[in-house]
């Protein structure tokens, strides 16, 4: 954006030493806000205009075609180990100092319910884990698969945008056809009137 | 001796291909051997511009080879390898960052061309601006011989009558508006199409805009105008696209005012055009703009849109402004004419000779 003069008291136009400026200047003003006394003109829709943006299409080359590398970075796939899950221990985490104290009165008499109610959970936990060793390997597939759905879903959604773009182009072009054919249509015509003349 | 011209490409009604063309048939009617070299150059004018890699043929340490630089391309370094006397004609390089929304690899040329600007400037032994906008950023750029030398225009091709058919079509009591000038996003075409917009809704209904220029290339910037001109639900916007001479003349003589808006110039040569054939200039002051009006037209401090538009109302309805912006624009077109032009390049070259 170049540096424009942006002092509004200074004039908005300059010309040639024959032209009075500030009488161009006071014209300009008047014109303008008769306009918006008349309120035929209003400074909101004026704003608005100033400050409508250009929104083109996107580009081609901005859409980036995999996103594999930031779905799937090879470090978590590597560093993936269902062993090194480790369930909570009785004693871990929760609430400490005199809390802690407490929570552990009230819950001594409740134990054996809570074991019996967690055991299974717990137990079944251990034996998924048990299976996800076993099937490690399985698992990785399943993995390669998934990141291969997910690229293929990728990858129609970025053709699919590209259509979309091209479409775009596409009706921008028969728009200056058809304005073309208008122009023609109309070229022709005056061409007619004048012979006929 | 020989004066060859080296261009990146050679298009019809491109300005610096028009300026080459011109040189070339002037420094022939001087009785010197002279040819355009080009890297693109479409097939219909193989009979008037040579394959640049042919140059070998015609090189010579005596020789002067100009170079038309514009913008980065591999042209540069068959320019540098060759033993000839070397003189560039910048016409600058429009900014990359105009770019980088809507054409990367042109971003990328113009970039690049900034770097090649610099590379050349121990290595020539003349540089020449189309401005003194353009010698400042030679002298910028560390090039240490330099000058200016005024585009060649030549007017004569102006010198014929509007075709039947455009007055007929146009010549129906609208107030014609016109731009020329490529669509690309450089030039600010929203800025002209914002402003026409307010012109035709507050002050003139009964007007009409033409848009003289192509945008191939600029598809998307294209689609971003038309979108703006749907949304703003302008009418009579006329976008011609590339067009034959004897109808852009004919867009030239039936408008009643010009009007710029563009944020980077090198020259600008549809401004002494209009000069040319009393068409009252209303052109946004940026880059060379200001030194290509000499002091004629009306040049806008600051984008004020309504301000524009009314400005446009006042010169059309006040004819003693009209005339006396016409009469500044006289005074300032005296001194574009070809054949000083032409002495300026010879006298530039004699220094060389010597």
């Amino acid at each position: 954006m170049p540096e424009q003069n942006n002092d509004s008291n200074s004039p908005f136009i300059s010309a040639g030493k024959d032209i009075d400026v500030n009488e161009i200047m006071e014209h300009i003003k008047k014109r303008i806000d008769e306009k918006k006394e008349s309120g035929v003109l209003k400074q909101k829709e004026i704003d608005e205009i100033e400050n409508m943006e250009l929104q083109p299409l996107p580009d081609f080359l901005e859409i980036p075609n995999v996103y594999e590398q930031h779905l799937f970075s090879e470090d978590i796939i590597k560093n993936y180990d269902p062993a090194s899950i480790e369930l909570e221990s009785d004693g871990g985490g929760g609430p400490k100092g005199l809390m802690k104290k407490v929570f552990r009165i009230i819950r001594k008499p409740l134990m054996p319910f809570i074991r019996s109610m967690v055991r299974p959970i717990n137990n079944e936990l251990k034996a998924q884990i048990n299976i996800d060793r076993k099937y490690i390997h399985q698992f990785a597939a399943g993995i390669e698969y998934i990141k291969l759905l997910h690229n293929t879903s990728n990858n129609l959604i970025v053709e699919l945008s590209k259509l979309k773009i091209e479409e775009e182009l596409l009706k921008t072009k028969i728009k200056v056809l058809e304005d073309k054919m208008e122009f023609l249509e109309n070229r022709e015509r005056a061409i007619e009137k004048k012979l006929y003349q | 001796m020989a004066i060859h011209q080296f261009l990146t490409s050679y298009s019809y009604g491109d300005a610096i291909g028009n300026e080459a063309l011109e040189i070339r048939n002037y420094l022939r009617e001087q009785g010197v051997e002279s040819h355009i070299f080009a890297l693109f150059y479409h097939p219909k004018y193989s009979d008037q511009i040579i394959n640049y890699l042919d140059y070998d043929k015609y090189s010579d340490p005596d020789n002067i080879v100009i170079y038309h630089f514009s913008i980065g391309s591999k042209i540069t370094k068959k320019f540098l390898r060759v033993p000839d006397r070397k003189v560039i004609i910048y016409h600058n390089i429009t900014p990359h960052h105009f770019f980088l929304d809507y054409h990367r690899i042109l971003a990328k040329d113009c970039y690049k061309g900034r770097i090649e600007l610099r590379s050349l400037s121990d290595k020539v032994h003349l540089a020449l601006g189309d401005s003194i906008y353009n010698e400042k950023e030679l002298i910028e750029s560390g090039f240490k011989n330099t000058g200016v030398l005024p585009l060649v225009m030549n007017f004569s091709k102006f010198d014929v009558p509007v075709l039947p058919v455009f007055e007929e079509m146009f010549r129906d009591g609208k107030t014609n508006i016109l731009y020329v000038g490529r669509i690309i996003p450089n030039k600010m075409v929203e800025d002209v199409i914002k402003t026409f917009h307010l012109y035709q809704k507050y002050f003139n209904k009964n007007s009409r805009l033409f848009i003289v220029g192509e945008s191939r290339g600029f598809e998307r910037y294209y689609s971003a105008i038309l979108d703006l001109v749907e949304k703003l639900k302008v009418k009579n916007v006329l976008f011609t696209g590339h067009i034959p001479e004897d109808e852009l003349i004919s867009y030239f003589k039936i408008a009643d005012i010009y009007l710029h808006m563009s944020e980077h110039e090198g020259f600008c040569a549809p401004i002494p055009e209009s000069y040319y054939l009393n068409i009252p200039v209303i052109a946004f002051n940026e880059g060379a703009v200001k030194e290509t009006m000499n002091g004629g037209g009306i040049l806008l401090e600051r984008k004020e849109y309504l301000s524009a538009a009314a400005m446009i109302d006042k010169i059309i309805s006040d004819p003693g402004l009209k005339e006396k912006i016409l009469k500044s624009q006289q005074d300032g077109l005296k001194k574009y004419f070809s054949n000083k032009t032409g002495k300026i390049l010879l006298e530039h070259l004699e220094v060389l000779k010597g």
